[in-house]
């Protein structure tokens, strides 16, 4: 029937912005992070830590990259990516002064409003830790807000950690940053072993006031999980980002489903619950 | 749904068979491109028709699991069948079709999203079950937080002229489903053909206005009662249940039951039943570039879950079994679709049953799992 | 010189013996003392015999094996409340690894030969210790297979050819 009510969406969900490189920074081993400003000049649309950006490089594809900046910086987005496909190479090969095509922000955040005078601690790895970035960053504008941050970051390799040139930085900032590696390399002196082990070892975490966030590999977010809760961090303060194959980002080509889950509306952040019974189910 | 002392809808009116041609001629003069029934490669699809005589008068299908053939009816019904490979969802989501553009221009590339016109179809035909379908799909593409804009634009001027059935498929379980076999739902016009004629029940202001110009005559007591006896016939024979009680649980309590790894060894992963399936929305991008790499097109087509590749990422693939990407399929189509849209995702019309060429049934399936609980 | 009573304390605070039963808990502290190392020490050297367990109070202490052509190669770091040098308890007392403090550590080290017979004699304490051993070292295999599955590699390290 014909239906009066229907109409096509103000805004076209597949309308892409043109984004220019402003800046680049090469961090190591096929690692690059992309300052991007919208080419007419205005300003980015504002987005909450933990949602994600379509990267989109025309005739090549789109890549579902999470936007690593400041919230609080409305000029420019950033994402950090890895060299993997077609898509992630092709942007590899750009420069500053580079146009190309990006839609959102999408999906869920971060809870950082329901974190209020809580703890937090993030338990990232590898390149779980740029979309808590702007948790970071967040949190460094908002002190007066929430209580301790720490973070928990463990990569493959010491030059694989991510961001490292800031570190001292977060630190001075009163921010309890802990590595560690699963390799260790000559001359490396840090933590050597798994994120967990971190989690599990950490001697300020006051359970009950803290808010656990983690990001990483899916079996690596379990492991931190098991060692949140076996702390006794409740399980409603525990929240995991979650990853799928993504194409429209707007819940509608379905390959992001992870039970009944969307990962590109539904999440991808999720209070860990709400994810737990699939978790456990191998290919699902 | 039993039937009662038949009632004289609010609108219902009488059509004379010889008149079908008038109701397509007024849907074509008010703008509408007519999509009908109309037989094709040993099929009956849906497809552009000017003329009743490109309807599959006399012809009926008979289906069975893995089976379709078509076969002579004694009579000379247009609508005398069930329903065939083809839905409804061809026409609102098409197979193919370009979402956005992007052009390379000297201050770098510029992003459009394409404003072409959308059709204004007409679908002749539609059976309960697929009013249904359609209703699913509106929750999908309309009523989530991001509209698709070829859809709504589709489906806000499409006419819909439903087709009470009047017999069913050995593969429908509408009644089960709570979709039909009745017209109940939000059809502009509504057709139950009868020897001599249709009755016609309005449904709508949009069906109002075709009627108006259509040579309707009042409808007899008598073609009522025969009515409601054809259409009583559709419920009698359907002969095939779903038992859907607290299926949503039963399904996704059982992710590891030992039926997934049965179901796994006969299933070819081929994609049938949701290419069929007329609630299935799945689809994937493509970046199609003219030589010179100037102007792009992002062209979204149909993809199913049984896709090898669907669930590729970060260098491997997830569900890399049968087993895995059957159980996805059905527990997204009736556990998970619950959870997302208020609905189940089925509407029992049986298609991916007559197309599955290994005969694969899921009221058999769901049986098999509700019956050995672990 | 920290009295027994002292030593027990420490051991209730520490992750390792914390929930050990009291009666436990004196035998522990009968054969312990508290051990310092200066940030840069060996606490003992991958091969050589060490016939202590010990039990990290505060600190960091760096687990390395020799591969040759690669050098001394860490493959884990320990803190406070992890347990160090189970082969002197549970082995012949070859160790497996060195051991260097990567800062100032603090242990309670354990007289592994004493332990034994403690174990051996009494198997009420033998069974809280070897439960807590057990239990130590499964943690710690989980953690080594999570190191293994080298979740952070490139994905290139592990794709597989499509079939």
């Amino acid at each position: 029937m014909t239906a009066p009510s229907i109409s096509p969406p103000a805004v076209n969900p597949w309308q892409a912005h043109t984004v220019k490189i402003r800046k680049l920074i090469r961090e190591g081993l096929g690692v690059t992070t992309y300052y991007l400003a919208l080419t007419e000049g205005a300003a980015m649309p504002s987005f909450k830590a933990g949602q994600f950006g379509m990267l989109y490089l025309p005739s090549v594809g789109e890549s579902p990259i999470g936007i690593c900046s400041d919230p609080g910086d409305h000029e420019t987005w950033a994402f950090t990516v890895r060299e993997a496909g077609n898509t992630t190479r092709g942007l590899a090969a750009l420069a500053a002064g580079d146009t190309f095509g990006m839609r959102g922000p999408f999906g869920s955040c971060w809870p950082l409003e329901e974190s209020r005078q809580s703890d937090i601690v993030i338990a990232a790895g590898g390149l779980g830790l740029p979309p808590l970035r702007p948790v970071i960053y967040e949190y460094l504008r908002r002190r007066k807000e929430f209580g301790r941050l720490t973070v928990l970051y463990g990569a493959r390799t010491p030059d694989t950690l991510i961001y490292a040139h800031e570190y001292a930085s977060w630190q001075q900032q009163g921010i309890d940053v802990q590595t560690t590696v699963d390799r260790a390399s000559l001359g490396w002196t840090g933590n050597v072993g798994v994120v967990p082990l971190l989690l599990d070892r950490l001697a300020t975490l006051d359970p009950q006031r803290t808010v656990v966030m983690t990001c990483g590999p899916e079996v690596m977010m379990n492991f931190v999980v098991r060692s949140a809760l076996k702390r006794g961090v409740p399980v409603e303060r525990i929240w995991v980002s979650m990853e799928r194959n993504m194409q429209c980002a707007i819940g509608l080509c379905g390959h992001c489903q992870f039970g009944p889950e969307f990962i590109c509306k539904d999440g991808p952040v999720f209070r860990y619950d709400r994810v737990a019974p699939w978790l456990s189910i191998e290919a699902f | 749904m039993s039937s009662s002392a038949p009632q004289a809808p609010a609108d219902a009116r009488w059509l004379a068979r010889a008149d079908l041609q008038s109701l397509i001629d007024a849907l074509i003069g008010q703008g509408y491109e007519v999509i009908g029934p109309t037989i094709d490669q040993e099929a009956i699809v849906y497809d552009k028709i000017v003329s009743v005589d490109e309807l599959p008068r006399g012809w009926t299908d008979e289906q069975e699991p893995g089976k379709y053939r078509l076969a002579r009816r004694d009579d000379e019904a247009v609508f005398g069948y069930v329903v065939g490979p083809h839905s409804w969802k061809r026409f609102l989501f098409p197979p193919h079709a370009t979402v956005a553009t992007a052009d390379r221009t000297p201050e770098g590339w510029k992003m459009g999203t394409p404003d072409d016109a959308a059709p204004k179809y007409a679908f002749l035909g539609v059976r309960a079950c697929e009013l249904a379908a359609i209703r699913v799909q509106d929750r999908t593409f309309l009523e989530g937080p991001y509209v698709d804009p070829i859809y709504a634009a589709r489906r806000k001027q499409a006419l819909l002229i439903a087709v009470n059935c009047t017999q069913a498929a050995a593969t429908c379980f509408c009644t089960s489903m709570g979709t039909g076999p009745r017209c109940t739902s939000e059809y502009d016009l509504g057709l139950t053909e009868l020897e001599d004629g249709f009755v016609v029940e309005i449904g709508s202001e949009a069906g109002q206005q075709i009627a108006a110009g259509l040579p309707l005559k009042a409808v007899a007591q008598a073609q009522l009662e025969s009515a409601e006896t054809a259409r009583q016939q559709a419920i009698d024979q359907i002969t095939r249940t779903l038992n859907t009680d607290g299926i949503r649980d039963l399904l996704l309590g059982n992710l590891e039951h030992p039926r997934w790894n049965n179901v796994a060894e006969r299933c070819l992963s081929c994609t049938n039943c949701t290419m069929v399936c007329p609630t299935c929305f799945c689809s994937s991008v493509t970046e199609v570039a003219d030589l010179q790499g100037e102007h792009v097109e992002r062209q979204r087509q149909w993809d199913s879950c049984f896709n090898f590749d669907f669930s590729y990422m970060n260098g491997g693939i997830l569900r890399n079994s049968i087993r895995s990407r059957y159980r996805q399929w059905l527990t997204h189509k009736l556990a998970s679709w619950i959870d997302q849209f208020g609905t189940s995702g089925c509407v029992g019309c049986g298609r991916c049953i007559t197309w599955c060429p290994v005969g694969i049934d899921l009221t058999e399936e769901v049986a098999a799992i509700r019956e050995k609980q672990p | 010189m920290i009295t027994t009573e002292a030593l027990k304390q420490t051991l209730r605070e520490i992750g390792f013996s914390a929930d050990l039963p009291d009666a436990v808990l004196d035998e522990l502290a009968a054969v312990s003392a508290m051990v310092d190392f200066p940030a840069g020490s060996t606490i003992f050297q991958e091969g050589a015999d060490n016939h202590f367990l010990y039990i990290v109070r505060s600190g960091k202490v760096g687990l390395d094996m020799y591969v040759p052509t690669r050098g001394r190669i860490r493959i884990l770091s320990i803190g406070p409340g992890d347990m160090l040098a189970w082969s002197a308890l549970l082995g012949e007392g070859r160790m497996s690894a060195t051991a260097t403090a990567l800062e100032d550590t603090c242990a309670v080290a354990a007289s592994a030969l004493k332990l034994r017979e403690m174990c051996d004699t009494n198997h009420e304490v033998g069974y809280e210790l070897m439960s807590r051993m057990a239990k130590a070292l499964s943690q710690r295999l989980v953690a080594t297979r999570l190191q293994l599955l080298d979740l952070f590699a490139d994905t290139a390290t592990h794709s597989r050819p499509r079939s």
